[in-house]
């Protein structure tokens, strides 16, 4: 089943039996080589025809219903290299062709879909990274985002959340956005899929959840201006393509999975006990009076225990609760899907069902996902062909809230309660006297609030293709994603005491609608001209609504819904929309598959701009140079060397929905009637962000397949992006959207991928790829820089976004154990001023990031260990620094203060202990004080995914009428390697953030350890 | 049968083509929520929308609901962080030497002008009824010269104290003064901060336009009242250092309030309760609904500063030494916990400020979701500035009558029959305005018109009067924005 390559375009034709009399049909055996064992699952192509057939159990295939003539066969799998021969059909005869293909990588006859038209790795100008069904096969993940992670050369992707079904920050080549920060757009089976009216109780999620990873064929990644320009204003943040399976024509094909496994937190932070917090504050209390260290913990044991009150369990002691293993749980995932994939000459069907739950470890979180999908294909008639796919899915996500200082989010909980606290009292109850009150004790959040999000979402498409002749096919489309989600909140009057309890409600509801007629031309002339191209039309209508309920009051705590509230008190609701129209066109030659060119240009209209700048024109040409069929050249060991050259422009679109307009907006009520005021001033002129790119590359592939992969290296030039220039806040108005500022990102992406051994039985292949970036502001409104002093936020010409300036860290005070830093001209300070005493010192931008990974296998024993990393990016991560360092609030300490300063001449890291970070004379608040010390290194390097699977050879699985009998086990996120002392060193605020240099109490990334059966029969 | 087909497929094509081709679908997508402001302008649905934003914006700020409050007494000595509490922490350890915290919020009222402005200027006369364009454009007028008061009271030296601080000569610069609305984006141009003389001479002519629309006004005290004009004019006259005007409009805001002083111990105890009093000193407060505007007040209103949710800014023991028993306004002081609605925290610590471990109640989120209504101004300090103004404009017997008034309804114990000195008289009347006017937004700006050293709770300094401090920062932000913002001095350029 490896390698079918079905796209919604171009698929499998079977001829109608009208045109049977003039055809023939090619059959035949494909084996391998070396062992002469039989192949299932090989793909067999005719090129002429975009035509073929998979192997069965037993190596066959046919192609029936062949007009007479003469094709180019290819035969591809997965581990070998492609086999091309040229046949010729007569008509009403069957001609047989063996096939015995040698192993090697597939290399550069991979077919992958590049917008509206599917293509050859060796046919592509532009820079496009591919991701088959085989790189992911035991990887238990929810979500596809999380697939591309690691997998493909420069696409950095970041978790946003460990919560299971969380959302993640997908970042192709680099940021080129400051306000219009957006995702990649995503095009599923060509549906293009909105990321609007997300649910908020989930805190973190994404419409890709809807997809089950089984069910997808494969992934293609639109890295530059020149392959993703045909997609025009969405396509400045890259363009990623999913294209799920489709059937084989034949028996039916039955596979079914099932697995299970435990989820716990990948990295954990160590917290000091009671009797070290009291040892801490006694040091800190003698410090601050004067007494001795020994009245200083009598004193402070003293206060401890009228603060928080006795443990329960141990009366007269301090409790000692490790609030982080309270919060953090172990949870169960389970998983089930089972697929079928059939049919005849004419029908053919790929049908597949899928359960999911998934528990994160924070209490409460869960990820539960009932998919099907029906992808039909009918052959109408020797003309008409039509596809409908179907993906329903039914998900629900219970969140926890996250990302900031709350004192009612479990994650933040986890640092803010002391060991001294205890969620419950000896009889039961909960204790009243946590950090911040019983309505926020962490056992509170857990047992009397719920927050889940129910998403129901139908992902689907038509298509009619009619075939009018050997060069010219018309391909029409109808995709929709319709996505309700509703979003419940309920907090038991214990938890909300103001409200008396309460229960929220929202309906959100995205109505995203896209539309396409292509026509698709292909001609050759004399032989060597190869001339193909599409020209289209698209319309795409996002329409967003959300209606809001919200009721206060439960008598008591029997129920949760709104009926049983004493008193409504929300009702609201809004609806926006967007709507975009388009024309495109692309154009290529190629001279007998040595010279290539391509041109590409998409002309955009957008509702959210004015008449003036409503409609915008997104021109690329690329060119590509197979020195290797030249005849000088003569390296025998080079397969294929082929030159690509790209650039273009591409929009960026993300932008408020009104944005260009003067608006007032319904805002504010007073004595029960509601208001309007200005909200923006009209902009007429503002238009689109434009990303202009270079790309250069280089495909190759060596000593007979066994070695291939690409180097790229390019720029970026966002340009006229948009800023909000500010206005005198005395007119009222904070800024004005103008197409101001220009970012630039640079890099060089490498790829490579290997059979490093092939023997009888024994196969070892690896693969590799790296990005290396720079991201730079060219120009800002003015040329003034924003915010140039501060820490985080700062946006500086010449200065990637995400700079980080601090002031330097000098250590502690060996005389006195006083925290110190540098000034700006390099001296001793107590009290470093941000404006003079930073420095430039480092950012957010990862500048080294991807992944590695080997596949061993042994007969039916596979062996696959794939390692993703992450270099350059450095953080500061709030939460913990704030409150996790000093005990002003009597939170969470870290055993970062055991080694702290104690007697003069002590040379440590953390100074001596205090009450509060105001405690040292003279001193700048040693708690929020931010330096170099601050700034922690969050490069990583992951054992992303491991799994083993063994396959029961097939002599006893077919005793029981089984094809294959499959066992696994795999893990993800299983050890993780940095200098990251939090949690978490995967750093994305947001799935839009663009500093990449804060974190805020985010759900930490999770490790997963599974096992599974798989049988196909 | 195929050129059947195809001419489906032309068809077809056609039609998507005809969508797309279409500027018009493009074109024809309306916001929800949002109309253009030439809608609002010329219907009356839509002014009165405006309107209701003007009195909305006020009680959705921190500026106007927690800071215009609070914040005047953390940052002297009225209040002061309960331990582990962090709530204006910054106000109560500011000092005079370094440091940029303060009691500034330059935009928030900038925002509530803009509504004013497109009030009083971008409506035309006829979109409403006269009696209802005249009633909005003096309540605009007076809502334009509050949040200019608020805002020159902040940033500049009060009239006559030109001359306080240590680093300047004689440093008059007041606030932008921006009277006129943006309607477009020409229309936010840069203007340079205008005298100290100047803002009050805009806010007196305001007053006195809105006093000439007063008669479209009606007496419902959650909107501008005629009563509250004048009130206002007292207060504005009095930071002015016009004695006699601002005696003449006190004076006057009595007599057109329809309520009296409260002197009974239940009444006054409980004037700010809305379950019971329900502000009947008000002449101008905020009705505020937790259930629909803005869901309350979460975490930072008043009463989570102050009684409820955080317990952090809790009254001093210098405040509470300043009653004599039986004072009936020592019913606001009651036992932080107890009186905790709604417990962020657990009430430890509250001792280590004043003995009697007492929170102050003004503010205690009596209507529910620890929201309370605004009074932004009350009729004891009509009497107050009666006394002083009266008393400084040479009418002492007056003053010391009028202070007498209040003290005897709050059964305040005898007032002295004359003082030693004016000194003297203003140490009485400063100690009576923090007695009655404790964590309403007074302590601060009253020592800084009088020209006061701000002390801690002990008594030692904690800014002189002539630091640089006395004055907030216009900061960076505001001066990258708009370079004819000079910088108050002392801070840095």
């Amino acid at each position: 089943m490896y390698q079918k390559l079905l796209t919604i375009l171009l698929m499998v034709f079977f001829s109608s039996q009208i045109a049977l009399a003039q055809s023939g049909s090619i059959v035949g055996q494909v084996t391998d080589a070396d062992s002469g064992e039989t192949l299932p699952g090989a793909t067999i192509m005719l090129t002429q025809l975009d035509r073929g057939a998979a192997t069965d159990v037993d190596g066959n295939y046919v192609i029936q219903n062949v007009p007479a003539g003469t094709y180019n066969l290819t035969a591809s799998f997965v581990g070998f290299r492609t086999f091309r021969q040229t046949v010729e059909v007569v008509a009403g005869q069957r001609t047989t062709l063996n096939i015995a293909m040698q192993t090697g990588a597939i290399g550069l006859d991979e077919v992958i879909v590049s917008g509206y038209a599917v293509t050859t790795k060796r046919e592509t100008t532009g820079s496009i990274a591919s991701i088959r069904a085989s790189d992911f096969l035991d990887v238990p993940l929810q979500n596809t985002e999380a697939l591309l992670q690691g997998r493909a050369a420069g696409v950095n992707v970041t978790a946003d959340s460990g919560n299971p079904g969380a959302g993640f920050r997908v970042n192709i080549r680099g940021n080129g956005s400051v306000n219009a920060a957006s995702q990649p757009l995503y095009i599923v089976d060509g549906v293009q899929i909105s990321f609007d009216g997300l649910s908020t109780q989930a805190a973190s999620t994404s419409p890709l959840n809807a997809l089950n990873p089984n069910d997808i064929e494969s992934i293609e990644v639109l890295k530059d201006a020149s392959s993703a320009a045909i997609y025009g204003a969405q396509a400045a943040a890259g363009v990623v393509i999913i294209t799920t399976k489709r059937g084989q024509a034949g028996r039916t094909q039955i596979t079914a999975r099932a697995e299970t496994g435990v989820r716990s937190l990948a990295r954990n932070v160590e917290y000091i006990t009671s009797e070290q917090y009291v040892q801490y504050l006694g040091e800190g209390f003698a410090y601050v009076t004067g007494q001795s260290v020994e009245a200083g913990v009598a004193n402070r044991r003293t206060f401890l225990t009228n603060f928080f009150g006795e443990d329960p369990f141990n009366p007269g002691q301090l409790a000692n609760t490790n609030w982080q293993d309270f919060i953090f749980n172990e949870g169960v995932t389970q998983r089930y899907n089972i697929s079928m994939s059939g049919g005849n000459q004419t029908t053919t069907f790929f049908l597949s069902g899928g359960y999911e739950d998934t528990e994160g470890t924070a209490f409460n979180t869960d990820f539960t996902r009932l998919n099907v999908r029906s992808n039909l294909d009918h052959q109408i008639s020797d003309r008409f062909r039509t596809s409908l796919n179907v993906n329903l899915s039914r998900s629900s996500q219970f969140g926890v809230c996250q990302n900031g200082n709350f004192i009612n989010c479990p994650i933040s909980q986890a640092m803010f309660e002391a060991p001294m606290s205890f969620p419950y009292n000896e009889d039961g109850s909960y204790n009243r006297f946590t950090r911040f009150g019983l309505a926020n004790n962490p056992a509170v959040q857990m047992e009397e609030v719920d927050r889940v999000a129910n998403v129901t979402q139908i992902i689907s498409n038509m298509n009619l293709i009619y075939r009018a002749n050997d060069w010219l096919t018309f391909n029409g489309l109808v995709g929709a994603d319709y996505r309700n989600t509703d979003d419940e909140q309920f907090r038991s009057a214990i938890a909300a005491p103001a409200q008396g309890g309460y229960a929220f409600y929202a309906a959100r509801q995205v109505q995203n609608f896209n539309t396409n007629l292509v026509a698709n031309l292909r001609q050759t002339f004399g032989g060597v001209h190869n001339v193909s191209g599409l020209l289209g039309t698209e319309y795409r209508r996002n329409y967003v609504e959300t209606r809001l309920v919200q009721g206060n009051g439960f008598s008591g705590p029997f129920f949760k819904v709104l009926a049983a509230t004493a008193e409504p008190v929300t009702a609201g609701g809004t609806f926006t929309e967007w709507r975009l129209g388009s024309y495109f066109a692309n154009a290529k030659y190629n001279y007998d598959e040595k010279y290539f060119l391509n041109v590409v240009a998409r002309y955009d209209g957008h509702s959210r701009f004015g008449n003036e700048t409503r409609w915008g024109f997104f021109p690329s040409v690329s060119g590509a140079w197979r020195i290797s069929e030249e005849n000088f050249f003569d390296v025998s060991f080079v397969d294929e060397l082929k030159l690509r050259v790209g650039y273009g422009t591409t929009g960026n679109s993300s932008i408020g929905n009104f944005a260009s307009r003067g608006l007032y907006s319904a805002l504010g009520s007073y004595q029960g009637q509601s208001g309007l005021r200005p909200a923006q001033l009209a902009n007429v002129n503002l238009g689109w962000e434009e990303a202009v790119e270079i790309n250069i590359g280089l495909d190759y592939e060596l000593l007979e397949g066994r070695i291939f992969g690409a180097i790229d290296v390019f720029r970026k030039d966002n340009k006229e992006l948009l800023f909000g220039r500010p206005l005198p806040s005395d007119s009222g108005f904070g800024s004005i959207t103008e197409n101001i500022g220009s970012v630039r990102n640079e890099g060089i992406e490498f790829e490579i991928s290997t059979v490093n051994v092939n023997t009888s039985g024994f196969t070892w292949s690896s693969r590799f790829n790296v990005a290396f970036m720079s991201n730079e502001i060219l120009s800002l409104p003015e040329d003034t820089d924003i915010r140039e002093n501060d820490a985080l936020t700062s946006l500086r010409i010449g200065q990637p976004i995400g700079l980080i300036q601090v002031p330097r860290w000098a250590g502690v005070n060996p005389a006195d154990g006083r925290p110190m830093w540098y000034d700006g001209d390099g001296n001793i300070t107590f009290n470093p001023v941000q404006d003079g005493d930073a420095i430039e010192y480092k950012d957010g931008v990862a500048n080294a990031f991807g992944g590695f990974g080997n596949t061993l296998s042994y007969k039916g024993l596979t062996l696959d260990a794939f390692f993703q990393f992450s270099f350059g990016q450095w953080a500061f991560a709030g939460t913990d620094y704030y409150f996790t360092r000093t005990p002003d609030f009597l939170m969470n300490l870290t055993t970062e203060v055991e080694g702290r300063w104690r007697q003069p001449g002590d040379i440590t890291s953390y100074p001596r202990a205090i009450l509060g970070g105001t405690n040292y004379p003279e001193t700048a608040n040693y708690r929020v004080q931010q330096s170099t010390q601050s700034i922690n290194n969050a490069s990583y390097i992951r054992l992303k995914n491991v799994s083993l699977s063994y396959s029961i050879p097939a002599r006893w699985s077919e005793q029981f009428g089984l094809s294959n009998v499959r066992v696994y086990a795999s893990a993800i996120n299983l050890i993780t390697w940095t200098a990251w002392p939090w949690y978490d060193p995967e750093v994305a605020f947001n799935p839009t953030d663009i500093y990449n240099n804060f974190t805020a109490a985010s759900y930490p990334t999770e490790r997963q350890v599974n096992a599974g059966i798989e049988i196909r029969f | 049968m195929n050129k059947l087909k195809i001419l489906l497929l032309v068809i077809a094509g056609g039609f998507f083509l005809s969508l797309t081709a279409c500027n018009d679908i493009l074109e024809n997508v309306e916001p929800a929520t949002s109309v253009s402001g030439e809608t609002v302008l010329t219907s009356p649905e839509g002014v009165r929308a405006l309107r209701v934003s003007m009195y909305a914006k006020m009680h959705e700020n921190f500026a106007y609901r927690t800071e215009y409050f609070v914040a005047p007494s953390a940052f002297t000595d009225e209040t002061r962080n309960r331990p582990g509490s962090t709530r204006y922490q910054n106000l109560t350890v500011a000092v005079g030497t370094s440091g940029t915290s303060h009691i500034a919020s330059w935009g928030a009222h900038y925002n509530i002008i803009q509504d004013a402005n497109l009030l009083i200027g971008a409506v035309e006369a006829g979109v409403l009824p006269d009696g209802e364009f005249n009633r909005f454009r003096a309540e605009a007028l007076t809502i334009r010269a509050f949040a200019l008061h608020n805002l020159v009271k902040v940033y500049g030296y009060d009239p006559g104290n030109f001359d306080m601080g240590d680093l300047s000569g004689n440093w008059d610069a007041g606030v932008v003064i921006r009277n006129e609305p943006v309607i477009d984006v020409a229309d936010a141009d840069l203007r340079a901060r205008s005298t100290v003389n100047e803002v009050y001479a805009q806010i007196f002519a305001d007053l006195d336009q809105a006093r000439s629309l007063s008669n479209s006004l009606g007496t419902n005290n959650s909107y501008v009242t005629p009563a509250f004009i004048d009130g206002l004019a007292a207060r504005a006259h009095l930071y002015a250092g016009n004695w006699a005007n601002a005696a003449q409009f006190a004076q006057s805001a009595i007599d057109m309030f329809a309520g009296s002083l409260q002197s009974t111990a239940g009444g006054v105890a409980n004037m700010f309760d809305e379950a019971i009093g329900n502000h009947p000193e008000a002449l101008f407060k905020l009705v505020v609904n937790p259930n629909t505007e803005g869901g309350g007040f979460n975490n930072d209103g008043p009463a989570t500063y102050t009684s409820d949710g955080f317990l952090a800014q809790l009254p001093t023991q210098f405040l509470i030494d300043k009653y004599e028993d039986g004072d009936h306004r020592l019913g606001w002081y009651r036992n932080c916990a107890t009186a905790q609605r709604v417990a962020l925290n657990q009430p430890t610590g509250c001792a280590d400020v004043n003995t009697g471990e007492f929170s102050i109640v003004k503010f205690n989120g009596g209507k529910g979701q620890t929201v309370d209504d605004l009074p932004f101004m009350r009729l004891a300090e009509m009497y107050l500035i009666l006394a002083e103004a009266q008393y400084k404009a040479g009418n002492q017997g007056g003053g010391i009558a009028a202070l007498e008034t209040l003290r005897i309804a709050r059964n305040a114990g005898a007032t002295p029959a004359s003082f030693a000195n004016l000194t003297a008289f203003e140490d009485f009347i400063l100690d009576e305005r923090m007695r009655e006017l404790a964590v309403e937004g007074h302590r601060f700006f009253d020592l800084k018109r009088l020209k006061r050293d701000i002390r801690n709770p002990n008594g030692t300094i904690k800014m002189f009067s002539g630091s640089y401090r006395i004055l907030p920062q216009i900061g960076v932000g505001l001066r990258n924005v708009n370079p004819q913002l000079v910088e108050n001095p002392g801070y840095a350029d």
